[in-house]
């Protein structure tokens, strides 16, 4: 193993700035993928609902991908 | 219903990377990518121990430990909430899988994912040899990748790669769900962590310290579940102590190797094609 697979702990204010970087340059948009980001992790401990998260980004994601697709779709939510 | 999980016992890793190692063989992993690393807590570079040797008769500081990192399967899997077109997914037996025909290589997933266990196709996938390894196809150019528990053995009543060609036994991979399964034993009877509690992603990676368990041994490469015979390692009177006070670290002589503070376990991103 070579230098670049050099093992470390980043401290969690780090990881924000590592997940900027694994989105530089994605053809999709970078801000919303690192507010989702964010978001996913308050809603795996608690602090926001699946379908809040869902109702939250929709119509981004709709608008930047055509669909939307995420399991976290409430029952009966309306997607149009 | 089954819920796959893993124990992994840093009292008997030994950071020979043979899990890193079967991991890319069996599943074909690209060069320059891995699913699973053994990573260093201690010195600045791998296998580079931290503090100082001994001098003029004195004890010396060297201290290594070593934290095996994957995907974690986690149960709030924050990058399966984040995947626009449904490509991540938790399948019912509780693996993190991707389909790699939905995958549209957004890369959200990536930054969702609190353990960095995700990797990307950045270039066309190289392998040695050429028609690659293992019994998974490759993936192409564009798509997110990372560990699947080896979900095509698993289907076939075997354990992972990494769990069979560990030679130190410190995996043991298992039905969270069945309380008589070894890996719900360990979890229940010794001190265990996951990684980043606070996240609230529930990982199925489960880590024991302070006092190193019996393992297991391995006897097949079958699931537990597969086997007729598991004795006497899964019985429960041999394996596992009858006190859970046992896990007093201080009294064991071995370290407590849990992230702590806010620390996250983190390989940067390489593009594909470097040394592997």
């Amino acid at each position: 193993m070579n230098n670049p697979q050099q093992p470390r702990l980043t401290p969690i204010d780090e990881w924000e700035d590592e997940a900027t970087a694994m989105l530089d340059g994605v053809e999709y948009d970078t801000e919303l993928g690192l507010r989702m980001a964010r978001d996913a992790i308050r809603v795996s401990n608690g602090e926001l609902s699946d379908a809040e998260f869902h109702e939250k980004y929709h119509d981004e994601v709709l608008a930047e991908f055509g669909e939307d697709e995420r399991p976290t779709k409430p029952e009966g939510f309306d997607d149009d | 219903m089954t819920n796959y999980g893993l124990v992994i016992d840093q009292e008997r890793c030994i950071g020979c990377q043979a899990c890193a190692v079967s991991c890319k063989q069996e599943n074909n992993v690209p060069m320059g990518q891995f699913w699973n690393r053994v990573l260093t807590e201690g010195g600045d570079k791998i296998d580079t121990p931290s503090g100082g040797y001994p001098e003029d008769g004195g004890s010396g500081s060297l201290d290594m430990q070593y934290q095996p990192t994957a995907c974690q399967h986690c149960e709030n899997a924050p990058c399966v909430k984040v995947c626009p077109v449904n490509a991540t997914y938790t399948r019912d037996d509780g693996i993190v899988e991707i389909d790699y025909d939905k995958c549209i290589g957004c890369r959200y997933c990536m930054a969702a994912c609190p353990y960095n266990a995700r990797v990307f196709n950045w270039d066309e996938p190289e392998h040695m040899p050429e028609e690659g390894t293992g019994d998974v196809a490759a993936r192409p150019q564009g798509v997110v990748e990372k560990c699947t528990f080896c979900s095509h053995r698993v289907d076939e009543g075997l354990d992972p790669a990494c769990v069979v060609n560990c030679p130190a036994d410190a995996r043991i991979f298992g039905d969270l769900d069945d309380e008589s399964s070894t890996v719900s034993k360990y979890i229940n009877e010794y001190e265990t962590d996951q990684l980043l509690e606070d996240r609230g992603t529930n990982p199925k990676t489960h880590y024991i310290s302070g006092e190193m368990s019996p393992g297991r041994p391995q006897t097949s490469d079958k699931l537990e579940s597969e086997l007729d015979d598991v004795s006497p390692w899964s019985d429960g009177t041999e394996d596992v102590p009858s006190e859970a006070s046992g896990s007093d670290s201080s009294d064991s002589g071995g370290g407590h190797h849990s992230i702590e503070g806010d620390a996250v376990p983190h390989v940067p991103a390489v593009g594909s094609g470097g040394d592997d």
